[in-house]
């Protein structure tokens, strides 16, 4: 067989194509999906020999199949080797008993073995061509090629060449031209990358990218590339496959734009946001020499999808189709490049989501005699999700491919997504206008207006009082009420609320009424609360803690008859304290169902508190649905804590009461105290209680919680997070339930069981209650899919009457139910989504409204108070949360000529609850905004982190440098002199800053490089260095952690369990600059490096290494545990040799003594110590499966640096780990004869025999330090600022 | 379905519908004008090529793109139906 004169070839450049996948599978070699495969079925009289001459024909024409890729300084290089030619292998399968199962398998393996190699395609073959013989009339031909070599165009060109020559054999016609040589493809991308078209494209997309969103996607999560990925078809029929090409004509566009303009505008619904932005495919070949290589030349461009929908169909796609011919302009500009260009790169910046691959030319060509049918194996790697269409000239109807990242769709959605598409383009060419296309189907419509509603259950048309009175009656002697010691039967209860409630009907005051309570939680407080209800009348809680002017507001809207209150309230209501109520007399006619129980009022966007007013039959429902969804029953003991103007109390209060159960009031001031809280459970054996999230969260901290029981734990209020959930359980033995509800819909509308085993992140807010239903619509009120953002609507018994005095506002938040006529809806401004199995996501305010410490507070409400001060120009009010878990309001302001600081405070303080009063204040010249006028978030400093310190970064290096020690960080900006790890760059965090400097800069220096200059200024003087000295990737035997005096003894560290001694950086730099660090790092890290025989043989291999560098001095040496030990050996072994030792420092290190005497750790053991090395707490993560594959998953989906490291350096921290629990356990201490000084972890081992004078007799002498830390901790910045002034000293001496 | 007398597609056919794509006059267009130049992108070229599949003339997308003038195109469409007529 004649080659294509490979074998002279030299070596060529990678094109810029190639550089991106090279690098993606640099960053994830062991990842598989950067292979591409596909089988064609044959059925008919296949001619074996004339098939075999075809596709060898062919491959000794596609050069690209013969690349061989290799390493070298300055970059990847590429060259043919002929000897790598896939020449057809036949495989004859007739004889097996299920041919065509053994021919898949085997193709799968062949799958799987080519992404085995560990990373590498520049170890063998990049392609494969074989044909199985199922029988005489079937046959597979099965092609494999990796990415870096072919696109999807590529293989096409294969195959019509293959059948062109196929044709030739069997018929005689013309085989016509061969394919173009690869070096058509290197030449023209040199010649484009010198071009000034290049610049020009640049220039272009930096324009035109230059106000586009940061890209969200359809989906939830970090677009990673997938090792897999799931696929769902769907057929777009003939009607709409003419539609398209009518509307397509007469319009004067390509039908392929059309279709690519509907399916961005289905993308953008949802993805929900103004603007989506796609990646387009380009075939890049239009016009070019190379246009007939088989080679990967495919791009992939942003399209920026921001269209009118309410304008006609044909209106609303033009823009998208003039930036589809300007794409086309600019499509040689390579889509990676770009991403740099515009810095989004990293974990979460990307240059676009969803991708639309339209092929209109997709029959397979024709082979004589045969039929062929095309199957796919894999087209290359998903990010997130693509939707390919495929189809030929003359056939009407379209195939819909989508192809998806598991870890941000489950097969379901992808399922859903290929019919739903397909149905919102068909309905969108019907349609005429895009506003009018539903983005759900008909059925998911109906599943989720009627099905996931349907929550029909009898409940009897009574009020609260009946319920309460039915309790009193069925047990007048059981306690009603515990507070400070004191107890209330329900008898007396009653006796005294009667007797309330007979002196207000004195008065007049009943039905219709409202009456003020202003009391601190006592049993006064109870009492007021049954006789306003009682009489009739309605009550209104007021907090006497709240500003007067924020009271005064309200009593003035609401017009209480009357308040019972312990002080005089703002504007002259009477107020009638408890010592003037009566202590006897007979109760006046109760409520009806439909009379309104209370009124609360809650935080308004315009400035102004709003009044949800609330009927006994709303509340009715929703306590007795709780009562009996939860099984509560008289034995039960709920915790009164919440405060009476939020309408968690009104359970609280009232569910004891119509249960006959006991309420335990919390003493005033109580609610915030974690320990007074633990104290009342456990002494007042509470059954049920309540948090807000914020403060279960600070409860949980407290020792005094560990170990509380009780029946169950209610949250709401807030987002319930699943670490705290999963907290929750590893301190408290109870169920965990979460609930939902604004208070316009009596307290709770849904409900979660987040107990133990659940494992939902995040978790829902779940299903709706007895009677009541949950919307989730699009602006036009019409249902949105799962897994689409919508707002939420509720609907039922439970909803408000009205906001009290405000038709205004009642009518915008309450109206009519589209899905049940003369039924009312709630507007309750929260955004949500239903997951696949119709559970309700919550997903935050879609106003300026925020959720505070339970609280929910408008921000406009703020702004307008700061405003009202009149020292302000321009203020805005943001809820932050720079760390996890730790929200608070920050008002950014514009200061007018007489601001000052102080004034403002008490300005607001005076007007605000405490808890809508912003904890900083900052001032700014001006308030960011972005291109489209918005404030841009983004833009606001952090309070507080103002201050930078050294000078800012100067030059583009530096400058693009600080942004990605800003992005790992997670700090706002970063001085060019400032020190990566002192700023708190975890030294495992060095993996990912790297990677992405690779990512941004395509120039490697290497971990090594970073921990020897951890500043911007400095590693940017590197990359602009002309020549980047060798890679080192920190993997190194010895490594330098800090630099020192060169006529100092250095100290060398020895690594822990994992092998990598990077853990040491603290120690480090904490001895620097007077004293050089180094460390020592298993060699075995190295696949290529075989384990150590034993610990003395390991200990002795790092001697040797140690004298080879010839430090000055004796030699100094410390190990954090399985390092101590080596550590040890190490010290014996110098002495053996005559040389000098001088400290020796173990950091919490135990002979292997200890470790013999414990059980031999199985495989799960070795896995949960990774987890551990990697900053995890196992004990976190019950539900992780002990096993390589899942760990490593685990690790690299959690985004964690340990994750991140190639697969090659992963594998041999495994292996090290393994390896070094067999050398521990070998090992048999020999006696150093000087002295020990070994740093104890003082809080840790509590239980456990392990104390450092096990370690006496192996050494001279003993000296033990006692740090105040955990194991883990012992390298830690705290416990480090302990032990390295003592270990300095004793270097010193 | 076209034949030897009644071919798919003519060098003045092609003209015509090159034209018409680029908003041209027929005689606009050179037959060794770069297209591209005059502003035919693939997306309008794979239209038009759709359009002449459908007509009855099949014609290797790849082989079109290598080279975009008017007298490479006619000389791809003149193989495409002599292989036809033998075919």
């Amino acid at each position: 067989m004649a080659d294509g004169g490979g074998a002279t070839v030299p070596d060529l450049p990678l094109t810029e194509a190639q550089e991106g996948l090279w690098y993606a599978q640099r960053l994830d070699p062991g990842n598989p999906v950067f292979n591409t495969g596909q089988y064609i079925e044959f059925r008919g009289p296949l001619d074996v020999q004339a098939f075999r001459a075809a596709v060898d024909g062919m491959v000794a024409e596609a050069d690209s199949l013969a690349l061989r890729i290799q390493e070298a300084p300055g970059g990847a290089t590429q060259r043919l080797d002929p000897a790598l030619r896939p020449w057809l292998e036949v495989v004859d399968l007739s004889a097996a008993t299920a041919p065509l199962a053994e021919a898949r398998e085997a193709m799968a393996r062949d799958m799987a073995r080519a992404m085995a190699r560990p990373g590498d395609p520049a170890r063998g073959g990049l392609a494969a061509e074989r044909l199985y013989r199922l029988s005489r009339d079937h046959h597979l031909w099965y092609q494999r090629a990796h990415h870096l070599v072919l696109d999807g165009f590529g293989t096409e060109l294969l195959v019509r060449r293959t059948a062109a020559l196929y044709a030739a054999r069997l018929t005689g016609s013309d085989p016509g031209q061969p394919l173009s040589p690869f070096a058509a493809t290197v030449e023209e991308d040199a010649a484009y990358r010198a071009s000034p078209r290049r610049a020009a494209d640049a220039e272009y997309w930096r324009k035109a990218m230059a106000d586009a969103p940061d890209v969200t996607g359809m989906a939830q999560g970090r677009a990673l590339t997938a090792r897999s990925s799931h696929r769902a078809h769907a057929r777009i029929d003939a009607a709409t496959g003419n539609a398209l090409r009518r509307i397509a004509a007469a319009q004067d566009l390509a039908w392929p734009d059309l279709l690519t303009a509907l399916l961005g505008a289905y993308c953008r619904r949802i993805g929900g946001e103004g603007e989506a932005v796609l990646g387009v495919t380009f075939m890049n070949r239009f016009g070019s020499a190379a246009a007939r290589v088989p080679a990967t030349l495919m791009n992939v461009l942003p399209l920026r999808i921001r269209m009118d929908e309410a304008l006609p169909l044909h209106q609303s796609v033009e823009e998208v189709a003039v930036q589809l011919a300007r794409l086309r302009r600019h499509g040689r500009y390579r889509g990676e490049q770009l991403r740099r260009d515009l810095g989004r790169v990293g974990a979460g910046r990307r240059l676009h989501g969803a991708i639309i691959n339209i092929q209109p030319f997709h029959e397979i060509p024709e082979f004589p005699g045969l039929t062929a049918e095309l199957h796919l194996l894999g087209t290359g790697p998903v990010d997130d999700i693509t939707f390919d269409l495929r189809t030929d000239p003359g056939a009407a109807t379209l195939r819909l491919d989508v192809e998806a990242n598991p870890s941000l769709y489950s097969a379901e959605e992808t399922a859903a997504h290929a019919v739903r598409a397909a149905h919102f383009v068909s309905a969108a060419l019907t349609a005429g206008c895009l506003a009018d296309v539903p983005t759900a189907t008909p059925e998911e419509a109906r599943r989720l207006i009627e099905t996931v509603n349907e929550t029909g259950h009898p409940v009897p048309d009574t009020t609260l009082t009946a319920l309460i009175e039915a309790a009193v009656a069925a047990h007048p002697e059981r306690t009603a009420l515990v507070f400070e010691g004191q107890t209330l039967s329900y008898g007396a209860l009653q006796a005294r609320s009667v007797a309330l409630a007979a002196l207000l009907a004195a008065r007049g005051i009943g039905a219709g009424d409202l009456v003020a309570v202003s009391l601190d939680r006592s049993p006064e407080l109870v009492v007021a609360l049954l006789g306003i209800l009682r009489a009739g009348a309605a009550y209104l809680p007021l907090d006497p803690a709240h500003p007067a002017d924020r009271l005064a507001r309200i009593l003035a809207s609401a017009r209480p008859r009357l308040a019972l209150a312990q002080a005089v309230l703002p504007g002259g209501v009477e107020v009638l304290p408890p010592a003037s109520w009566p202590r006897h007399g007979t109760a006046p006619a109760g409520p009806a169902p439909g009379d309104v129980a209370y009124a609360i009022y809650t935080s308004g966007s315009t400035g102004e508190p709003k009044g949800a007013v609330i009927s006994h039959r709303a509340i009715v429902n929703r306590l007795l649905w709780m009562r009996d969804h939860y099984g509560f029953t008289a034995e039960d003991r709920i915790l009164q804590k919440t405060p009476a103007t939020f309408d968690v109390s009104v359970w609280e209060f009232f569910l004891p009461l119509i249960t006959g159960a006991s309420l335990v009031l919390a003493s005033p001031g109580a609610h915030r105290d974690p320990s007074a809280i633990a104290r009342l459970i456990r002494d007042q054996r509470i059954t049920t209680a309540h948090f807000v999230p914020s403060m279960l969260s600070a409860f949980l901290a407290h020792p005094q919680v560990r170990g509380i029981e009780l029946a169950r734990v209610f949250c709401s209020g807030e987002e319930l997070t699943p670490d705290l959930r999963d907290r929750f359980h590893a301190t408290v033995r109870a169920e965990l339930h979460n609930l939902y509800g604004p208070t316009e819909a009596a307290v709770d509308v849904s409900y979660w069981d987040a107990s133990l085993g659940d494992d939902s992140r995040p978790i829902p807010i779940g299903r709706p209650v007895w009677n009541t239903r949950l919307y989730v619509l699009d602006e036009a009120l019409r249902p949105v899919p799962p897994g689409v953002t919508g707002h939420l609507f509720i609907a039922g018994r439970q909803l408000a009457r009205e906001y009290l005095g405000r038709p205004d506002l009642t009518a915008q938040a309450f109206i009519a139910d589209p899905f049940r006529p003369g039924e009312r809806m709630y507007r309750t401004g929260d955004l949500a989504r239903f997951r696949p199995d119709g559970a309700i996501l919550y997903l935050g305010r879609s106003d300026g409204q925020v959720k505070l410490r339970g609280f929910r507070i408008e921000l406009g409400e703020i702004e307008a108070v700061i405003a009202s001060s009149c020292l302000v120009r321009q203020v805005r009010v943001v809820a932050r949360e720079d760390r996890p878990g730790d929200k608070r309001l920050v008002a950014y302001l514009v200061p007018a000529a007489e601001y000052e600081g102080p004034g403002l405070r008490a300005h607001v303080a005076a007007r605000l609850p405490d808890y809508m009063v912003p904890s900083a204040f900052v001032a700014l010249d001006a308030l960011p905004v972005n291109t489209s006028g918005k404030l841009d978030r983004a833009a606001l400093p952090a309070p507080g982190m103002q201050q930078r310190r050294g000078r800012p970064p100067e030059s583009e290096t530096e400058r693009r440098l600080a942004q990605l020690f800003a992005e790992v960080l997670d700090l706002p900006e970063i001085g060019a002199e400032e020190d990566f790890f002192a700023l708190g760059g975890h030294s495992l965090l060095a993996v990912d800053l790297m990677l992405r400097v690779q990512e941004t800069f395509g120039r490697d220096p290497g971990l090594g490089a970073l921990f020897e200059r951890p500043t911007v200024a400095r590693l940017a003087a590197l990359i602009d260095a002309a020549a980047l000295p060798p890679s080192d990737d920190g993997l190194r035997p010895l490594i330098r952690l800090a630099q020192g005096e060169e006529t100092r003894a250095p100290l060398f560290v020895v690594h822990p369990a994992g092998g990598i001694a990077w853990c040491y950086g603290n120690l480090a730099r904490a001895l620097a600059p007077g004293r050089s660090v180094l460390g020592l790092q298993a060699p075995s890290l190295d696949a290529e490096v075989p384990p150590p025989a034993s610990l003395d043989a390991l200990a002795a291999d790092y001697v040797d290494r140690i004298l080879a560098s010839a430090p000055p001095g004796p030699i100094h040496l410390a190990g954090w545990s399985v390092g101590g030990i080596i550590a040890h050996a190490m010290a014996v072994r110098l002495r053996e040799l005559g040389h000098a030792v001088g400290a020796l420092a173990l950091l919490d290190a135990y002979p292997a003594d200890a470790w013999r005497a414990e059980p031999e750790p199985d495989a799960a053991a070795i896995f949960r110590a990774l987890l551990v090395i990697a900053g995890h707490d196992p004990a976190q993560h019950p539900d992780l499966p002990m096993h390589r594959e899942a760990v490593i998953d685990f690790l690299r989906q959690g985004g964690t640096p340990l994750g991140r490291l190639p697969e090659a350096a992963l594998d041999g921290v495994v292996r090290v780990v393994e390896g070094n629990n067999r050398l521990v356990r070998g090992h048999r201490h020999r006696r150093f004869g000087g002295t020990v000084t070994h740093f104890r972890a003082a809080r840790d081992h509590a239980g456990r025999a392990l104390s450092p004078a096990m370690w006496a007799p192996y050494a001279g002498r003993l000296e033990v330090v006692d740090v105040p830390a955990l194991h883990g901790e012992m390298v830690g910045g705290r416990a480090t600022g302990l032990i390295a002034p003592v270990l300095g000293a004793l270097l010193d001496s | 379905m076209a034949d030897a007398m009644n071919p798919p597609m003519t060098r003045e056919r092609m003209r015509a519908d090159l034209a018409r794509a680029l908003r041209m006059e027929a005689e606009e267009i050179g037959d060794d004008d770069n297209l591209d130049d005059l502003g035919l992108d693939s997306m309008r070229a794979m239209n038009l090529v759709m359009r002449w599949t459908e007509a009855g003339l099949q014609l290797d997308f790849g082989e079109l793109a290598e080279k975009v003038t008017l007298g490479a195109w006619w000389a791809v469409a003149e193989r495409a139906m002599a292989k036809r007529a033998h075919g």
